[in-house]
């Protein structure tokens, strides 16, 4: 009531501030997106925050991108944007024809010089772009006339036409060509981006919203809304917030299980389930704590391993942390990759076998003290989890229940998310709660994390077995879905049967958007990327799709 | 006087200077590295040498502070890892909002608090005192997080009086360029300028309470009553402006508590100021904006301080003689 009555006062005091009329029909509406966190830069080689990538989804476009699918083997399920059409011109060679009517929003052509100066920036040294490693298989990108861009590359591989275009957003050379390669981390131009995708930029307020318009003259269509604004929030429950007051239109993940039951509560919101990228774990330091040298005193052994994860009621803690909302994984699995299979052979929950191999391995509770020993040395270590997250930190807890309930004495370790990316680095800690978010192909991040490829980098928990890395090499060589889906198989149930970590949840995502917005289609690996192709009715618009400025 | 605040001044110059040296010291030794990235997206270590070598954080720790200091010299606050751009343009940007902010709140803080505190002191061990004692203490010793979550809950979510989040309407009023605008800014600032005000104000009107009480009991309130002076004119010209003295100081130390309460309110309330600003900087390790952050907070505490003893000795010229004789 009181708010009604400033503003009715505010209207009277001053005549002409309120917008009479405004849009009306097609093409109207404006998206308000509760976001968490801002971007750093909106120039898509030197940023892979999430909120940048979902704003530079509308500001520039790949030469094709991934179907609904999300099938990353080939190039069927492909669907052009930049590039109309392509064809193969040998094993080794890729050939792209660029949509002539493709522009940028500064009136100029997008050319295949374009495409060229793209790979360069990507693969410079000096941008230092986090994609530059997923190109390395890609030796070079020419322009062979103004609408044609020749890909090579070093080796024949499934997935070859996935790395051409799904790392790389095109970046207008006549704009960038002049900005020195290591002052792209901080481009005015990142600020200010001019870019050919269904959106221009209108404004950045720093700590508060970016704003983007449609592009009325879109050559692949008009976007069905006409303004998105990104509103910038510090932490998922004031973003949640928002949304929940009718102060936001969306939201693309609700996270926990208590904004999902706000957000379906709030008569104005939509909820959307989709398939989530993220698979999250408890993971055993296999090498002692800060000295890579020597195997781990508990978790070197197999044995211990497996009867830890047998100690683990994983069902019920899902259930605790995510209601519904999340699956247990069969291994290191997201539910994004076509590989999900929640039917793989799995260790089962059974305290009785877990004490019984704790036992046999020599663990016992030689003093009464409720916690076992071997050697005087209690069955006890340390997890690292960031205090940022509260859903691992619950983890945490309700972990160090179910291991004291064996006799396992497990200790938690709160800190900074840098100090867990600085420790996990450097291998100084025990076990690990770790929640990654992944690309849409198992070949990128299953070698990367679980692989002896992977031991100094992404394998913080130093997990090496041969066999698991022929598998995955033959999974990622594979032709075909068939014959990749057999060699993941066995690949995911010999890492789940060795038992470096505790694979504890997948998650569901759950967005929320406004009734009024129609036509909502989520691609599961980029919410955004389908936006421009999302509507607001005529006879559903409200005050703020009409606002005219 | 002119040799006491010259003094005063250079003793201020040096207390902010070591409390940036000591900041810049900290930080080096804190865990944690800035260009690393969470665990679960780790940067390329080929693309962190690089960028490390591009933001000047590949020297020893003497070379990386003297080449601060020199920049600092130079008004150069330098580049911000995580926001991509000039630390002074993002601090520029933050200041004028923090500024609004802790204003608005110290405009509560005082206008309630002294209010309040003179209105017991008038009508002391009485019925509305009790109560407004009881009222101030209640929220003196609530956490501000806390009340600012509840406000908004209560005004925000659950009656929608208020906006739950941000500075102003990002459809109708990316900007203040109307009087429906300034409406819009200052309806945006209700919550979390109250509840910063609120929780100031509960300490300031049991401050100003005892003041006013202490004055009462001085033989000059005893004169003036004898001499027949009006009731108001003792309890305005006599009691109030005297029990200012202690109001003045307490002026001052308003600084770092508004400082302090705004770190954690503007993060409730998705405020865009200083403090959303440092703990987003704290959190990545982004030295640059760390610092400054640093430097601004300690000289605005170090000049609230140097500004409320100078009102004093204004105010009060006893303590102006014996400045000037001692010091």
């Amino acid at each position: 009531m009181l708010r009604r009555l400033a503003f009715v006062l505010a209207s009277l005091a001053v005549a002409g501030c309120q917008r009479s009329g405004g849009c009306t029909g097609e093409y109207c509406g404006t998206l308000v997106l509760a976001a968490v966190g801002e971007p750093d830069i909106l120039l898509p080689p030197s940023t892979q925050e999430a909120v940048s990538r979902d704003i530079d989804e509308q500001l520039f476009l790949k030469l094709a991108d991934i179907g609904v699918s999300t099938n990353t083997i080939g190039d069927e399920d492909f669907q052009p944007l930049l590039a109309e059409r392509w064809e193969w011109d040998g094993p080794l060679t890729l050939v792209f024809h660029l949509d002539a009517r493709a522009k940028w929003q500064d009136g100029q052509a997008v050319t295949a010089s374009d495409v060229a100066f793209t790979f360069d920036a990507y693969t410079d040294s000096m941008v230092a772009s986090p994609y530059r490693p997923a190109l390395r298989r890609i030796s070079s990108v020419k322009a062979r006339d103004p609408q044609t861009a020749v890909f090579r590359f070093r080796e024949r591989y499934p997935e070859m036409f996935y790395d051409a275009v799904y790392h790389m957003r095109i970046l207008p050379a006549h704009l960038l060509r002049g900005v020195p390669r290591d002052q792209w981390k901080t481009a005015p131009f990142g600020r200010q981006p001019v870019g050919d995708g269904p959106y221009r930029f209108v404004a950045w307020k720093a700590g508060q919203t970016i704003e983007l318009v449609a592009d009325s003259t879109f050559f692949l269509g008009r976007p069905g809304i006409r303004r998105l604004i990104w509103r910038f929030t510090p932490d998922i429950v004031v973003a949640t917030t928002q949304l929940v007051a009718d102060q936001a239109d969306g939201r693309d993940q609700l996270v926990t299980p208590d904004n999902i039951a706000r957000a379906a509560a709030a008569p104005q919101l939509t909820i959307y389930p989709y398939r989530g990228a993220t698979y999250g774990y408890l993971g055993f330091n296999l090498a002692a704590n800060g000295d890579s040298t020597h195997p781990h005193p508990i978790f070197a052994e197999r044995e211990v391993r497996r009867a830890l994860t047998m100690a683990v009621d994983r069902a019920s803690l899902l259930k605790s942390v995510f209601g519904d909302f999340a699956k247990v994984p069969p291994g290191p699995v997201s539910q994004l990759w076509w590989i999900w299979d929640p039917e793989l052979h799995q260790l089962p929950y059974d305290t009785a076998q877990a004490k019984r191999l704790l036992s046999a391995r020599g663990w016992r509770d030689s003093d009464h003290d409720g916690i076992r020993d071997r050697a005087g040395q209690p069955l006890a270590f340390h997890v690292l989890v960031p205090a940022t997250s509260t859903i691992r930190k619950t983890y945490a807890r309700l972990l160090q229940e179910q291991f004291r309930l064996v006799g396992v004495q497990m200790d938690i370790d709160e800190v900074d998310n840098s100090v867990v990316a600085e420790r996990a680095a450097a291998g100084k800690f025990d076990a690990i709660i770790l929640a990654w978010t992944t690309d849409p192909t198992p070949t990128s991040g299953v070698p990367q994390v679980w692989t002896q490829a992977g031991i100094g980098r992404s394998n913080y928990l130093r997990y090496a077995n041969p066999a698991f890395d022929a598998l995955v090499d033959r999974a990622s060589a594979a032709a075909t879905r068939d014959q990749a889906r057999a060699a993941w198989r066995r690949a995911i149930e010999t890492v789940s049967a060795d038992a470096p970590a505790i694979f504890l949840f997948a998650t569901d995502n759950v967005a929320a958007f406004h009734k009024r917005v129609t036509d909502v289609r989520i691609r599961p690996d980029s919410w955004a990327a389908l936006l421009r192709t999302w509507r607001i009715p005529p006879d559903r618009l409200i005050d703020r799709d009409r606002v005219e400025r | 006087m002119t040799a006491w605040l010259v003094r005063r001044v250079a003793a201020a110059i040096a207390i902010v200077f070591l409390v940036v040296t000591l900041t810049f010291i900290l930080m080096d030794l804190a865990p944690g590295k800035p260009l690393l990235g969470p665990p679960e997206r780790p940067v390329d270590p080929q693309a962190e040498a690089v960028l490390e070598a591009q933001f000047g954080l590949n020297g020893s720790l003497g070379v990386r502070y003297v080449s601060y200091v020199r920049q600092l010299a130079r008004g150069n606050l330098g580049e911000s890892f995580g926001l991509r751009r000039p630390v002074a343009d993002a601090l520029a940007e933050a200041i004028p909002n923090t500024l609004l902010l802790a204003g608005a709140a110290l405009l509560v803080d005082f206008l309630i608090g002294l209010g309040l505190g003179v209105y017991q002191a008038l009508r002391v061990h009485r019925l509305p005192d009790v109560v407004l004692g009881n009222v101030t203490l209640f929220l003196y010793s609530v956490p501000t997080f806390w009340l600012g979550l509840i406000l908004l809950l209560v005004f925000g979510e659950w009656l929608g009086w208020f906006p739950v989040a941000g500075m102003s309407d990002p459809i109708l009023c990316p900007n203040v360029s109307s009087f429906y605008c300034l409406m819009d800014r200052l309806w945006h600032l209700a919550l979390p300028a109250l509840t910063l005000g609120f929780v100031g104000a509960a300490g300031t009107a049991r401050f100003q309470r005892a003041a006013m009480l202490e004055v009462a009991a001085q033989d000059y309130i005893r004169t003036a009553r004898a001499k027949g002076a009006s009731e108001r004119r003792v309890v305005l010209r006599h009691q109030l402006r005297n029990a200012l003295l202690s109001f003045i100081t307490l002026f001052g130390l308003a600084f770092p508590f508004l400082l302090t309460g705004a770190v954690l309110i503007e993060t409730i309330f998705a405020w865009p100021g200083m403090g959303r600003l440092a703990t987003d900087a704290i959190l990545r390790r982004d030295f640059p904006v760390v610092n400054a952050a640093v430097l601004l907070a300690s000289t605005l505490v170090v000049a609230g301080n140097l500004l409320a003893d100078v009102l004093l000795a204004v105010a009060d010229p006893r303590l102006r003689v014996r400045g000037s004789e001692t010091v």
